[in-house]
């Protein structure tokens, strides 16, 4: 037994000494790419290609993929071509740092991911610390924009802004009596409370029933139970489509008769799969725009059908616009330098983006959320309401 | 009130069938079968597997196809969790107690990652959707679906019962978890029994399995763990190692869930459900049903 003591040391010094030596080499290597003005631009992502969220995360890909390849096509960014890297968070925070490390020390200079909110926000300080601006074209949580870095850019609107577009549908619609439901993210409860508040500022809409659930179970009948004995005319589930199916099956069974609108997070073909047969027929949904939802997008869904023999989903086009913005904003700084890039960034004016001529606020979000209401209508989400 | 008390009678059936598998493997073998709860996430997958490869199947035909699939699944998931106790556990059978619940816990990563790294990781959609009427009992709504897994559930649990009350195999079960070695002095094949234990367990569980996926229509591959770890908690309450035990173990937490969560909202339902736990594993160790034991774990 003594003898091993010792062997164990040697291994774990062995292994540390390997492990430090090469993280050195990756802080390195990504320094030289950073001080080098030559080769590829490298754009990183980090978003979910596997995990609950990866069907979300392939069509961000897809985006930015295409606008990497329709920018390269056109002799790329200073003379310089794209080169676009896609990792992994799994919607996981602890993926989601690891995948963000790993992205800076390969040397990316700009960052174009942000699923979901709550594995987003622990990377915020490792692009900032490395002074990588961040271009996050879907997680919106108000956290995001709370922690004040200055290299975070949201071309999606926050969560503010959603609680804002869903309180206008509810007062539009007639809806007297709300409950609120979230599933305990940070970019669920984010949309919720802000909802309670506007809410109970405006006072014509009464807030039944605001609680919470737990994610990742199958049976919700308490939560259904507590809906039921709340009797709202609109339940607003706040969280993710896994969940969200499985509480409108639920609430069906239970014969709930009341409206039921999803926030953005629930947006996806899985919500109506999950939840079965016609459950979702008549679902509202708070979601900024989709490519199915835009006037003059038909050209673009037909090249991105073409190229990825699917049609393209929610987020897509917020990707492509991610990339856009990017390469706009380096060519404006002429340099891939971060904080040339983030001055350049806060300069962009009247940019076209698919939601608009895009101006960043003091806070880094959209001027103008571009939030509008979608309807489930024979198993698929189509525009109801444009809210303008 | 009457609502409440039939959501918690139906989910605690779910829980009282896994923790039944859970309570025969500690009472024979004490061991804390931790991958269990990942046996009846496997048993989601393998009936969405055999349903996927039957094709397109009528609505009239949905019941008949999940009974079949069911059975079927429960010879598989039966199957594996013997192949899991010759694997993992017979080898450890004399190493101290702690090495066998380590693998355990090795055991149910295997699984969960191992059906994550085939199927992938993304949740999946149950082909075949148990539909039907409500009725109204007492000013609660209950469904057909809700009945005829209750029932199935209910038919199990009694077939089990008497399998192990009337059968040799049953009384050669009960002769080990009272005393293994002197069982062994009188003739009983232990290895034998245990295998069975393990098998009947297994099969019970993966039938809770196919019965969630056909009931909630999503499965995915973490599926396992949290329920495994109720169905742990209500196999305590009962008295584990006891059979009917670990049948009103699981009732009483459904009930007590179904209350808790209407009494602190539905946030604190696992915060409650696991206070309990610790309560009972400090005040009343034995459970309900459990007799005072002089060995301890």
């Amino acid at each position: 037994m003594k003898l091993r003591i010792p062997k164990v040391v040697t291994i774990a010094a062995v292994a540390a000494t390997i492990l430090a030596t090469t993280g050195c080499g990756g802080i390195l290597g990504g320094n030289d790419t950073k001080t080098s003005d030559s080769g590829p631009i490298k754009i990183a992502a980090v978003i979910p290609l596997s995990g609950s969220s990866a069907p979300t995360g392939v069509y961000m890909k897809n985006g930015m993929q295409m606008a990497v390849d329709e920018i390269n096509a056109k002799g790329g960014v200073l003379g310089r071509q794209l080169q676009f890297d896609a990792e992994d968070e799994a919607c996981d925070p602890t993926q989601a740092a690891a995948a963000a490390n790993k992205a800076v020390s390969n040397g990316a200079v700009i960052s174009v991911g942000g699923y979901c909110s709550g594995a987003t926000l622990p990377t915020l300080p490792i692009f900032s610390k490395a002074n990588i601006p961040m271009i996050i074209p879907a997680a919106n949580s108000q956290e995001l924009v709370n922690q004040k870095l200055p290299n975070v850019f949201l071309i999606n609107g926050t969560g503010t802004q959603q609680a804002a577009a869903a309180v206008k549908f509810m007062i539009k619609d007639g809806v007297k009596s709300v409950a609120l439901v979230d599933d305990n993210t940070s970019y669920s409860k984010d949309i919720a409370a802000q909802t309670k508040k506007d809410l109970e500022a405006d006072g014509g809409v009464k807030v039944a029933l605001a609680t919470s659930v737990t994610a990742g179970e199958s049976d919700y009948s308490s939560v259904v139970h507590d809906i039921m004995g709340a009797n709202p005319d609109m339940l607003y589930w706040t969280g993710y489509y896994q969940e969200g199916g499985l509480i409108i099956n639920q609430l069906k069974a239970a014969g709930y008769k009341g409206k039921i609108m999803v926030a953005d997070g629930s947006v996806d073909a899985s919500l109506i799969e999950i939840s079965g047969g016609t459950n979702a027929d008549g679902v509202f949904a708070t979601m900024t725009q989709t490519p199915d939802t835009i006037k003059g997008a038909e050209t673009w869904i037909a090249d991105y059908t073409k190229k990825f023999g699917s049609a393209p989903g929610p987020y897509s086009t917020q990707s492509y616009d991610a990339v856009r913005v990017a390469a706009e904003a380096i060519t404006k700084a002429g340099s891939t330098d971060g904080t040339k890039v983030i001055a350049a960034l806060e300069g962009i004016d009247g940019f076209q983006l698919f939601s608009g001529p895009l101006k960043f606020t003091p806070e880094h979000t959209l001027t103008n959320g571009g939030f509008q209401i979608l309807v489930v209508k024979g198993g698929k989400f189509v525009l109801q309401d444009t809210l303008s | 009130m009457t609502q409440l008390i039939w959501n918690g009678l139906f989910v605690g059936s779910f829980y009282a069938l896994i923790a039944l598998g859970y309570s025969m493997v500690y009472g024979i073998i004490k061991l804390l079968n931790f991958a269990h709860g990942d046996i009846y996430m496997l048993g989601a997958f393998i009936g969405f597997a055999t349903l996927s490869s039957f094709g397109v199947i009528p609505a009239s035909m949905s019941i008949t196809a999940l009974l079949i699939v069911l059975l079927l699944t429960m010879i598989i998931t039966g199957g594996i969790g013997v192949g899991i106790e010759r694997l993992a556990y017979r080898p450890l059978r004399n190493s101290p107690r702690l090495a066998v619940l380590i693998t355990a816990v090795g055991a149910s990563f295997t699984l969960e990652y191992g059906v994550s790294a085939i199927a992938g990781p993304n949740p999946k959609v149950f082909p075949v959707r148990l539909q039907g009427e409500t009725f109204d009992v007492l000013g609660a709504r209950i469904s057909a679906p809700q009945i005829v897994l209750m029932a199935i559930a209910i038919l199990l649990m009694l077939g089990l019962n008497s399998y192990i009350q009337r059968t040799s195999m049953g009384r050669a079960m009960r002769a080990i978890a009272l005393d293994s070695k002197g069982s062994l002095l009188m003739g009983i094949n232990v290895n034998k029994v245990i295998t069975w234990t393990f098998f009947i367990g297994s099969a019970l569980a993966g039938a809770a399995g196919v019965m969630a996926g056909a009931y909630y229509g999503k499965i995915d591959f973490l599926m396992g763990f949290i329920i495994g770890l109720k169905a742990f908690t209500a196999a305590v309450i009962g008295g584990i190692g006891n059979i009917k035990g670990a049948m009103l173990g699981g009732l009483l937490l459904g009930l007590l869930e179904a209350f808790g969560s209407q009494w602190l909202g539905g946030e604190w339902r696992d915060v409650f459900t696991f206070a309990v736990l610790i309560a009972f594993l400090t005040l009343k160790p034995t459970g309900l049903l459990g007799e005072r034991v002089t060995e301890r774990v």
